[in-house]
Parts: structure tokens; C-alpha cells; sequence
């Protein structure tokens, strides 16, 4: 009985809510309006008008306006504001003679995110102010508008971020946070599949309809537990792609082919943990370990180039590693199959995992005795 | 007197039943070990740097190879190939030799020398936010840095401040109050040093009471312990002195050990950080007895509790802004520990925030620690009820 509800919940009822809650959290795909603070200590028609412009960015919005610098550090520190934009007193009087007056602006990257964004608006913003008293010093001087933008700004540099232009955040964590924790539980019911049978001694009625074959058994449930994670996978996949509409450049079958080879490596890696280890709570916390690993590991918020060493060797034996690398080449980036090859061969190649432990498997069956 | 007897009796027996348990020690003890110093390890490079890149230089005049060789030395840029076009580039894309294209157009040289606005074009390779941030940032610096330059070129016979203010005639500063080398580490281990706690608290008592589960036919309490005791608050107060004792422990490892040994950034006083997790454990402790009432069996806290870590990470605010979380989750965060603690914590040790600062959260804690308290009671008083 029990045992059914753990593959309900795991199947069903966990990636679903997983799904809903990250769906709904990165709509949006970057957050807007976050909260910054003025210390406008110049009160001049120049100063508001730079705080008035500030707002107008989509991902700062001020909601403090004051002329005390330690009330915004406050606020700062508090986590109610992610920026500060001081402009300091004397301010207009001091752009209008040369004086080269200080702006200053302060950014929170105890919040990497929110941190970063805010301070991408306060650097363009301080930049453009700089650019109006340089227009204001060239106006005088009599110049025309082209020439004005080319000595305002000499270099521009347009930026092409390749097939996400929204920079949306939403793209790349759901196409992975989903499938990460679907690759979990695959993972967790393979060695809770046979745990279960040892457990509940069905694993000499297994064997018998196995014709006596251990090899037949493990083949016969594990290729029933496929079919059910692959229809799983495929609607997970149908949903992200068809219904969320998220990209996918190759179209679906490459992403399909690898649903289908993640789960085969996950299922493998699985089997061969719990061929290693006859208690079975250890292989169920190896594997557990190994998922929640996987969520750094693969490289998706910190890129995994910029990890030590060894573990960018290690990446290698973490199946969502490849998933990963493969979501980027197809669904997102759209670059012809033959460059994924690597990662597609990678996954399927964990096949032999547990090809290595049948012998333990095997007796793990026969014996049938259930360890805590 | 009979009481406080039989809360010492209860705490004794689960406490050997912790320490002889090998799978709740997986959880109790070596998660908290190791977890943080995995973490550590992981992110221990902070930031991103020398990320690889192909230039497409059309120009080639002294100006467009100034540009290239400055962003090239920039500590985020590795240049590793020039290539002719942007054909060959997008084929280095393709084999993911390198994240980034930098395309120089043929009239850059000639637009700087005649006054004119010129474009360079810089594509990324979207696969990681970090990667796009370090290239954007380093390019758009060399692009000010260099335009600059220019603004200036023609006033040679001016004095160098005057030419210092016709570039930039505002002084810009900007300060990274905390956190200020961007460090990925000092952002996210806060939160991983949080939630391990919580999380291998639902992990372990979860084990134990589905272990219970699996040996008294699906009762949580075995059969002898109803005779003896008979009051739901002396058994999970016996409980959680028992938890509570491995988990003093674990706490000095976890926030001041790990951090001591890596160096993390840790401002603020040990003993507001100290009163500041006595309620985050306690409340962490009820919730996870309140919540193995889920487990049925022995291995079912894998299944219930170890997916939830990421999106509680999320609920937390660290990884997504608080602002940006809709109104429904924020109030279905409010009932885990960790989205105080998270915030809390970095808070103390990033931003050095004193306990008196942190009042809300603190008092959220405590409320936490009361309703859990008395969740669990009822649960075992429900469980006690049962009839064998």
C-alpha cells in the first residue's frame, strides 16, 4: 500500500509541484522593480531629475527618497533596498563649474542577483548623467547632434546574448531545475524498486516468474519502470516545450532522445550503487547525495569551468551534467546533433555500470534479506 | 519530579537509539560534515574569470587591435582564436571551445579617426547568466575606457585635468557594500550552511520514525513506551533534548569551524549569531518531528523531504529577490525555519546585522518553535489514542 504512494508522490504528485512552483515563480524570467534608495543630499532640479530618471529603468525602483546617507545604508542593511544613488550636496553648482563633483552609488551583492541588476542600472545611470554635462559642455561649444553621440560615446557595443535575448532566467532554470529533480526521483525508485522487493519478499516470486533468472527479473522491472519514467519524462518535456513554449531550436525528438537516455543512466547508476551496497539505505543516501550534488555540479547558475579542477573531471559521472550540455546545444542553442554526441554516448555509456555489480545483484535476489 | 524523571528517561533512550542507528548518523552527523565542506569546495573559485572567446576582427587597423588586446587582458577575457569570419567562429561556438564572439566592424578605425560613432558586436553564449555578465561588463568597460581616450585625443594641448573633466566631467564611485568581490561562495553558503541543518533534521527524525513505523506494525510508539509514559509534551520534549545534544555540536562545525577553515566572510558577533540559531534549532527540531508523521516507513524521507531543498533555497530570497516571489509562496515560505534562518544568517555574517537588527526574524523563529511545539504534541497525542 505504502509502497504505492511512494511512486505516486514521487512520480506525480513531487515533480508536478516542483514544476507548478518553478513555473510560476520565473514567469516573469527576471525581476523587475527592486527596490533601491536616493540620498539626494543636493536637493537641486539636476538631482531630481537624475532620481526621476532612475526610476524609470525597468529593474530598479526607488522607494526611498532621503537626504541622510545613513538612513539608505540602514535600509541597505536591513535587505530593504539592493542599490544606493548618492549625489552629494552642491552638486549641480559643482557640474555647472568644473568642480568635478563625486556621484556614488552602492550595491548589495550579498543578493548576487538583485545585487547585479541594480547595480547594471546604477552604473548606466551615473553614465549617463556624466554624458548630459558633457552634452550640456559641447552644446556651448556648438556642436550637432551626430557628432554628439559619436563624442559622447565613441564605442557602442551591441550585445547579442545568442538565443535568449530577454536574458531570462526563467529559460535556463526551469529547463533544468525540472528535469533535475525528475532525474532524482528515477534515481531513488531504482534502488527503492529493488529494496522493496527484497524488503517485502517478493523477490523470490519475481525470481520464479524470471524463470529463476536474476538477470531476467532486474530486465523486466526495470524495463517496467522505464516505460512509466519515459512517459513521465515525455510529458514533462511536452509541457516545457509545448505548453510553456520555452525553446526548443532542434524541435523536440533530441530532447526526447535524451529524456530517454537520462533516465536509462540514471536508472543504471542506480542499480550499480545498490549492487555495491546491500543496505539499501546507504545506495538510497549515495544517490540522494549524488542528486542534490548534481544541482551545483552541473554547471547551470556557476559555471562549471570555473570550479576546481577535479571536480570538472568528476561532472562527467553525473547524468544530469550531460542533460544539461545537451539542453544547451538543442533545445536552446539549436546547433546541429553531431556536436552533442559526446553527452548523448556519455549517457547511454553508464549502461555498463551496473554490468559490473550483477553478480552482487544477483545474490542481493537470491538471498533476499532485507538490511537496514 | 516524576516528570522531569521521565523527560530524562525518554531523552536517554532516544538518544541511544540515535547513536546505534548507522542511517540516521548518515543524516545527523556525516551530511553535516561533509556537505558544507563539499559546498565550500565547489564554489571556492568565487568568481568567474578568463572566460574564452573568439574575436572576428574586420578592420585590422591599430585602434581595432587596441580595443581586442585590452579587452583580452581584462581578468574575465581569454582570447584563444582569431578567426576570419563569423562562420568559423560560430563553429569554435558549436564546440563550445569558446562562449563568446567579438565581430570588429571593417570601418572601426576610420569612424574613430573621423569623429563618427562605431559599433563593435558582441554574441554570448547563453548557457550560463555568469559567463554573459563577466564578457558584457569587461567589454562595455573597455568601450568607455577607450571612448574616453578618444573624447581626449584632440586636445592634446590641454593640461591633463582638463582633459581628465571633458571625458568625465562627474567623478563616478562605486562601492560593493557587502560581499564586495561578488563572490558566488560568500552569496550561496550561507544558505546551504542553513539548510543543511533543517534539511538533515526532516532527513533523520523522518528515518526514525519511519523505522519505528516499520517494526511496530505501522505504530509510532512502540507498545512499552505507552505504559510507561503518558503525556505527548514529555515525550517530544525528551525527544528534542536528545536531537538538540548532536546538533550543538553540528552547529559549532557547521558556523564556526567550516568558516574558520575556508575563510568565509563572517562579520558579525558569535553571540548574536549564537541566540540568533537557538531558535532556528529548535524550531528546525519540532517542525521535523511534526513532519515524520508523513513518513510511513523507513526509507520514505528520501522521497518527502530531500527534492524540497532547492525550491526552499529558492523560497528563501537569496537566490531569487523576495520581490520577485508571489505573494502565495512568500506566505507558504513563512512556514519553514530556513527562510528566516537564510535571511538571518547572511545577514549576521555577511553584512554584520546585530540581533537587534534582526528582531523580526528572530521572533518569527520563536513563533515557529511554539506552533511546531504544539503541532507535535498533538500529533502524538493523536498517535497515543490509537489502539493496538
Amino acid at each position: 500500500m505504502s509502497t504505492h504512494k511512494i511512486y505516486f508522490f514521487s512520480l506525480i504528485i513531487a515533480p508536478l509541484a516542483s514544476f507548478i512552483f518553478f513555473a510560476d515563480l520565473l514567469k516573469k524570467g527576471i525581476p523587475t522593480d527592486l527596490p533601491v534608495a536616493i540620498v539626494d543630499e543636493d536637493n537641486s532640479s539636476t538631482s531630481r531629475s537624475l532620481a526621476m530618471s532612475l526610476d524609470a529603468f525597468a529593474n530598479s525602483k526607488i522607494v526611498l527618497k532621503t537626504s541622510d546617507f545613513s538612513i539608505a545604508r540602514k535600509a541597505m542593511q536591513e535587505g530593504q533596498v539592493y542599490g544606493i544613488l548618492r549625489i552629494p550636496a552642491g552638486f549641480k553648482k559643482d557640474a555647472s563649474s568644473s568642480q568635478a563633483p563625486i556621484l556614488s552609488f552602492y550595491t548589495n551583492d550579498s543578493y548576487i542577483l538583485p545585487g547585479s541588476l541594480v547595480y547594471k542600472d546604477l552604473r548606466l545611470q551615473t553614465a549617463l548623467a556624466n554624458g548630459v554635462v558633457q552634452r550640456t559642455m559641447l552644446v556651448a561649444r556648438g556642436g550637432t547632434e551626430p557628432e554628439l553621440s559619436a563624442q559622447l560615446n565613441p564605442i557602442v557595443v551591441d550585445t547579442h546574448p545568442l538565443n535568449n535575448p530577454w536574458l531570462s532566467y526563467g529559460i535556463y532554470l526551469a529547463n533544468t531545475l525540472i528535469p533535475a529533480v525528475f532525474a532524482m526521483f528515477v534515481m531513488l525508485l531504482t534502488v527503492y524498486g529493488i529494496s522493496s522487493e527484497i524488503k517485502e519478499n517478493t523477490s523470490s516470486q519475481l525470481l520464479a516468474i524470471s524463470n529463476g533468472s536474476a538477470g531476467i527479473a532486474l530486465l523486466g522491472k526495470l524495463a517496467a519502470q522505464f516505460t512509466v519514467f519515459f512517459i513521465m519524462g515525455s510529458l514533462y518535456l511536452l509541457i516545457l516545450y509545448r505548453i510553456l513554449n520555452y525553446p526548443a531550436n532542434s524541435g523536440i525528438a533530441p530532447m526526447l532522445l535524451a529524456m530517454g537516455l537520462l533516465i536509462v543512466a540514471c536508472q543504471s547508476f542506480a542499480l550499480f550503487v545498490a549492487g555495491l551496497f546491500d543496505k539499501h539505505r546507504i545506495a538510497l543516501s549515495i544517490t540522494a547525495l549524488w542528486s542534490v550534488l548534481s544541482f551545483s555540479i552541473i554547471g547551470f547558475t556557476f559555471p562549471l569551468r570555473s570550479m576546481p579542477e577535479p571536480l570538472q573531471i568528476a561532472a562527467n559521472i553525473f547524468p544530469m551534467r550531460h542533460y544539461f550540455m545537451i539542453y544547451v546545444d538543442q533545445a536552446l542553442n539549436g546547433i546541429p546533433m553531431y556536436y552533442s554526441w559526446l553527452h548523448y554516448a556519455a549517457l547511454a555509456m553508464f549502461i555498463v555500470l551496473p554490468i559490473t555489480v550483477y553478480p552482487l545483484l544477483k545474490r542481493q535476489l537470491q538471498k533476499g534479506i532485507y538490511t537496514t | 519530579m516524576q516528570s522531569i524523571r521521565n523527560i530524562l528517561q525518554i531523552f536517554r533512550e532516544e538518544f541511544s537509539t540515535v547513536i546505534r542507528d548507522s542511517g540516521v548518523w548518515i543524516f545527523f552527523v556525516l551530511l553535516n560534515l561533509a556537505y558544507p565542506v563539499i559546498y565550500t569546495y565547489i564554489y571556492s573559485n568565487e568568481s568567474v574569470h578568463e572566460v574564452p572567446v573568439a574575436v572576428v576582427d574586420h578592420d585590422f587597423s591599430s585602434a581595432s587591435r587596441d580595443f581586442i588586446r585590452r579587452w583580452d587582458a581584462s581578468a574575465n577575457v581569454n582570447v584563444i582564436a582569431r578567426c576570419n569570419d563569423i562562420e568559423e567562429a560560430k563553429r569554435l561556438w558549436y564546440k563550445k571551445d569558446i562562449l563568446g564572439i567579438l565581430e570588429v566592424p571593417k570601418s572601426f578605425g576610420s569612424d574613430i579617426n573621423t569623429g563618427k560613432q562605431t559599433n563593435v558586436s558582441l554574441f554570448t553564449d547563453m548557457g550560463g547568466l555568469l559567463n554573459y555578465k563577466a564578457l558584457l561588463m569587461s567589454a562595455s568597460s573597455v568601450a568607455q575606457l577607450s571612448g574616453k581616450e578618444i573624447q581626449v585625443k584632440d586636445l592634446t594641448y590641454a593640461l591633463p585635468t582638463t582633459q581628465e573633466l571633458t571625458a568625465s566631467p562627474i567623478r563616478i564611485e562605486e562601492v560593493k557594500l557587502f560581499n564586495p568581490e561578488s563572490g558566488y561562495a560568500s552569496f550561496i553558503i550561507p544558505a546551504i550552511l542553513i539548510l543543511v541543518i533543517q534539511q538533515s533534521l526532516l532527513l533523520g527524525i523522518g528515518t526514525l520514525a519511519g523505522t519505528a513505523r516499520d517494526r511496530n506494525k505501522g505504530h509510532l510508539l512502540p507498545t512499552g513506551y505507552l505504559t510507561r509514559f503518558r503525556n505527548p509534551f514529555q515525550i517530544i520534549t525528551g525527544k528534542a533534548m536528545a536531537y538538540f545534544t548532536v546538533y550543538v555540536v553540528m552547529i559549532v562545525w557547521v558556523y564556526v569551524v567550516v568558516p574558520g577553515i575556508f575563510n568565509l566572510t563572517r562579520i558579525g558577533l558569535k553571540l548574536d549569531l549564537f541566540i540568533f540559531l537557538l531558535p532556528f534549532l529548535l524550531s528546525s527540531i519540532f517542525m521535523a518531528i511534526s513532519f515524520s508523521f508523513l513518513s510511513k516507513e523507513r526509507e520514505a524521507p528520501f522521497f518527502i523531504f530531500v527534492f524540497t531543498s532547492v525550491p526552499l533555497m529558492f523560497l528563501s530570497g537569496i537566490s531569487w529577490p523576495i520581490e520577485a516571489i508571489p505573494h502565495y509562496w512568500k506566505t507558504i515560505s513563512h512556514i519553514f525555519p530556513s527562510t528566516f534562518g537564510i535571511e538571518g544568517y547572511t545577514k549576521i555574517a555577511n553584512m554584520g546585522s546585530t540581533l537587534n537588527e534582526l528582531l523580526p526574524e528572530w521572533y518569527s523563529l520563536w513563533l515557529l518553535t511554539v506552533v511546531y511545539f504544539f503541532i507535535s504534541a498533538y500529533l502524538y497525542y493523536r498517535a497515543m489514542r490509537v489502539k493496538f
